[in-house]
């Protein structure tokens, strides 16, 4: 059967970039998408938006624009609302769509997951009306949609984006609370010389605060002990800030301290892995063109390690260049010459990157339950303290605690408490996440119905195209 | 380290064989590569089923679904274990013939815990099943088990009895020294008077370090795991000539089974799955019960088990070598049989005897007597 090149799981700014590098010197790739358009989170509908003005999104929203027409132009086969569900390095690629199940056969894989948010397991986080800013940011780049006078707490710079996005749409925002603790500055200070070499995204993050500040948004600082109110239904934010406690009503909360890789592909194809103490997150081990533990296994973008959009792009186009050598389409010389640029540029972004994580570390009182009902599961329920009820018992691996309690075995496959329970384990055994590990992950990775499965077929790369 | 016997394996044989040995006053070390049920204890389909037993291990499984329904209790922690009875499904009138054959056989032994059911019974037990199917046989005692919480149950039972369990130690030699088996693991050595081999879907390398060789071959039995549905199944389901195993939780989750395999690679500790084959699984579970058509896969795992050529496992004394026993080759159902064989073992190892017949489970059955 005729195979693939290529398959390229994922059409954010990594995959596209990819994508069109690959496609420019003549290999035959698949691109397997969720969305109905190439974009990614970050670029969601932003060749469609339902919004009248996109402006208000800012510049780097818009700007994807370019690179997805540029995509959509490249000589690839792509499968739009492709619901990827397992990748095997058999290089097979199941994936569903219009409720059918296909199978792909490929020379080389690119994975592009991506990021997810960070979740802040604070008491009342599973309660309706708490989401995370990310969660903001789909309804109003898809939808169009806004929750007025909702909260915003966490830290980074998508926190502020979203807020300075509402207030441009004119929409109330009840208060930003901030948990950045005063510490961090005085941590990232050493670092802020190397990252001034970055000046304008320096500016531009400065500005978007003065923006907010400006706005007269009640605006709490170093912010802690956060407790959202509410029995059935959010109905506040309780924090302490300044020394004093606050009690703010909102029906909607919106929470968010940074992103993480997205593992849960990279996990269930068993790459190797390693704990980054910087960003405090698993990430693939990788070479500087995205190869894996595994040669035909690429992996490009955050998640591969956050590097943002730009270092998205970047990566892209690094990991397409290895991979035509390993076709055979681009001796290695070649290679190198042209991934020069962009490895300089990737160097060059790094001290910025280092800076922001140091800003925006957060804190490991948000990043871990304190309080013994506080849900670590959320799919199977499981609290704090019945997890640590579970290694009480024994359990001390997160694999045999997931089959002791079920954290972990729900729909989301642990994306939610995967690196909670890396980062408690941890603590409780007073070793390193590394010697902790992570949950050995399964397919399918998103859930799928035995009607969907039974009708299963085979994709030729003839056909396809 | 110093023990009377060394277990080597941490399932469900090896933790329960500690428990039985332990409460009688034997110093007892388990030897466990990786953690506790980590292959097929912890991973099975959890079914506990005396229906359908071959011959031979009918007197053994009888005798352990006795203690299952006690075993919480008798233990102090929970295994899950929920009797809701088990049904193989009949899918026509040559199923039904392949049943009447059977009980006739199973009377003559004096078995009576397997009762053919008609057409309208099975409909009572189960409203959703494919009204095409023409009846079944059951068995009253049946049901299932949560394999780690079973397995764990046992290892904290032997645990409070004095057991060592040691995780993460694997065996790496194994000799016969004067009075003394020698054992040297991962990072430190164990010496015993008497060795037992629970290893499982590696025993056969455990087993050529005792001085047995053993026909032993391994292989991924594939599992898929609804998110939760309503309830509509209340007992364990097979089917009489199809590859069909499935049986709801509490919770509201459908384990769907049936015995279609993966790819067992025992070399690097993992299976994968073969997803064509777990379409055919999802296509016949739909067939025989169409309200499950939409339901939704969460997961999909397989484990490694080992099998003997004749699915019987292995179950008795080493014949190479003194002071050393053997339990493995349970050959994908072995979950059930484990609290007996727990007891067996010790019985060998403590009085050299079991009042149970063990001609079909010895290791050198399949040894030419002439070339």
């Amino acid at each position: 059967m005729p195979a693939f090149d290529c398959a390229i799981v994922g059409a954010g700014p990594a995959g596209m970039s990819a994508a069109i590098e690959l496609a420019k010197r003549g290999a035959r790739i698949a691109v397997l998408d969720r969305g109905r358009r190439a974009g990614g989170q970050i670029y969601r509908a932003v060749t469609d938006s339902p919004l009248p003005d996109t402006q208000v999104l800012g510049s780097d929203y818009t700007e994807g624009a370019a690179l997805v027409a540029a995509f959509e132009q490249a000589d690839a086969t792509h499968f739009t609302q492709a619901d990827v569900w397992h990748v095997g390095d058999d290089s097979r690629i199941l994936f569903s769509r219009q409720g059918e199940t296909h199978e792909l056969h490929c020379r080389e894989i690119v994975l592009c997951p991506g990021a997810m948010e960070r979740p802040m397991p604070i008491p009342g986080w599973t309660l309706p009306g708490v989401m995370t800013a990310g969660s903001a940011q789909v309804m109003l780049k898809s939808d169009a949609t806004v929750a007025e006078g909702a909260i915003f707490a966490g830290s980074g710079p998508l926190l502020y984006l979203i807020v300075a996005q509402y207030l441009r749409l004119g929409v109330p925002v009840a208060a930003l609370v901030d948990t950045t603790p005063r510490s961090n500055y005085f941590d990232a200070a050493p670092m802020l010389p190397r990252a001034l070499r970055r000046l304008p995204l320096l500016k531009k993050g400065l500005s978007l605060l003065r923006e907010i500040r400006n706005a007269g948004v009640p605006f709490f600082r170093g912010a802690s002990a956060l407790q959202v109110l509410g029995d059935e239904h959010a109905i506040g934010l309780r924090f302490i800030a300044g020394g004093t406690s606050h009690e703010i009503g909102a029906r909607t909360i919106f929470l968010h301290h940074g992103v993480q890789p997205n593992l849960n592909m990279t996990r269930a194809m068993d790459l190797e892995h390693q704990w980054n103490p910087e960003q405090l997150c698993w990430q693939v081990k990788s070479d500087a063109f995205g190869q894996t533990s595994v040669p035909h296994v690429s992996v490009a973008g955050d998640g591969a390690g956050i590097v943002g959009a730009d270092g998205a792009r970047a990566a892209g186009r690094l990991t397409a260049l290895n991979i035509l050598h390993r076709l055979g389409r681009l001796p290695r010389t070649d290679r190198d010459n042209a991934a020069a640029a962009d490895l300089g540029a990737l160097a060059a972004m790094a001290p910025f990157r280092a800076f922001i994580d140091r800003l925006y570390r957060p804190t490991k009182a948000l990043r871990l339950p304190n309080v013994p009902t506080t849900l670590v599961c959320r799919c199977e329920e499981q609290s704090l303290a019945q997890l640590r009820a579970g290694f009480d018992q024994g359990a001390r691996d997160p694999n045999a605690l997931k089959m002791l309690t079920r954290c972990g075995m729900g729909p989301c496959q642990g994306r939610q408490c995967g690196h909670v329970l890396t980062e408690l384990l941890s603590d409780w055994r007073g070793e390193p996440a590394e010697a902790v590990g992570y949950y050995r992950l399964r397919s399918p990775q998103r859930l799928l119905t035995l009607d969907e499965l039974s009708r299963f077929h085979a994709v030729s790369a003839e056909a396809a195209e | 380290m110093n023990a009377d016997v060394l277990i080597i394996g941490g399932g469900i044989q090896g933790c329960a064989t500690a428990y039985h040995l332990a409460r009688q006053g034997a110093s007892v070390v388990v030897l466990e590569k990786d953690y506790i049920a980590r292959h097929a204890s912890g991973v099975n389909a959890g079914g506990v089923r005396l229906l359908g037993r071959d011959m031979a291990e009918v007197p053994l499984s009888k005798a352990s679904m006795e203690m299952w329904q006690t075993l919480s209790d008798d233990l102090g922690q929970d295994t899950g274990f929920r009797r809701q009875s088990m049904i193989n499904i009949a899918l026509d009138e040559a199923d039904m013939e392949t049943l009447r054959q059977r009980k006739a056989m199973m009377r003559c032994e004096g078995y009576t815990h397997e009762r053919i059911i008609s057409r309208d019974e099975l409909r009572e037990h189960l409203p959703h099943v494919n009204p095409d199917c023409v009846g079944g046989v059951t068995s009253d005692l049946d049901g299932y088990a949560i394999p780690y919480m079973a397995t764990n149950a046992f290892r904290l039972a032997a645990e409070r009895h004095g057991a060592q369990i040691v995780a993460g130690e694997e065996v790496l030699n194994l000799r016969r020294v004067g009075d003394s088996w020698l054992a040297q693991g991962t990072t430190t050595r164990f010496e015993a008077d008497t060795v037992v081999n629970c290893a499982g879907a590696w025993a056969d390398r455990i087993a050529l370090m005792i001085g047995d060789n053993v026909p032993l071959s391994h292989a991924a039995p594939m599992l898929m795991i609804t998110a939760r549905m309503p309830h509509f199944a209340k007992p364990v389901v097979g089917a009489v000539s199809r590859q069909l195993s499935f049986k709801q939780f509490e919770n509201g989750t459908v384990l769907i089974g049936g015995g279609a395999k993966g790819f067992a690679d025992r070399a690097n500790n993992r299976t994968r799955l073969d997803y064509s084959k777990l379409a055919n699984a999802a296509r016949t579970a739909v067939e025989f019960f169409p309200i499950m058509r939409r339901s939704a896969i969460n997961r999909m795992w397989a484990g490694l088990e080992a099998y003997m050529p004749d699915n019987l496992p292995v179950i008795g004394p080493a014949v190479n070598a003194t002071r050393a026993f053997h339990a493995f080759g349970f050959s994908a159902h072995g979950f059930q049989m484990g609290p007996v064989v727990g007891q067996v073992m010790a019985d060998l190892v403590l009085n050299g005897q079991s009042s149970f017949v063990l001609d079909a489970f010895r290791i050198d059955r399949y040894d030419r007597k002439v070339l």
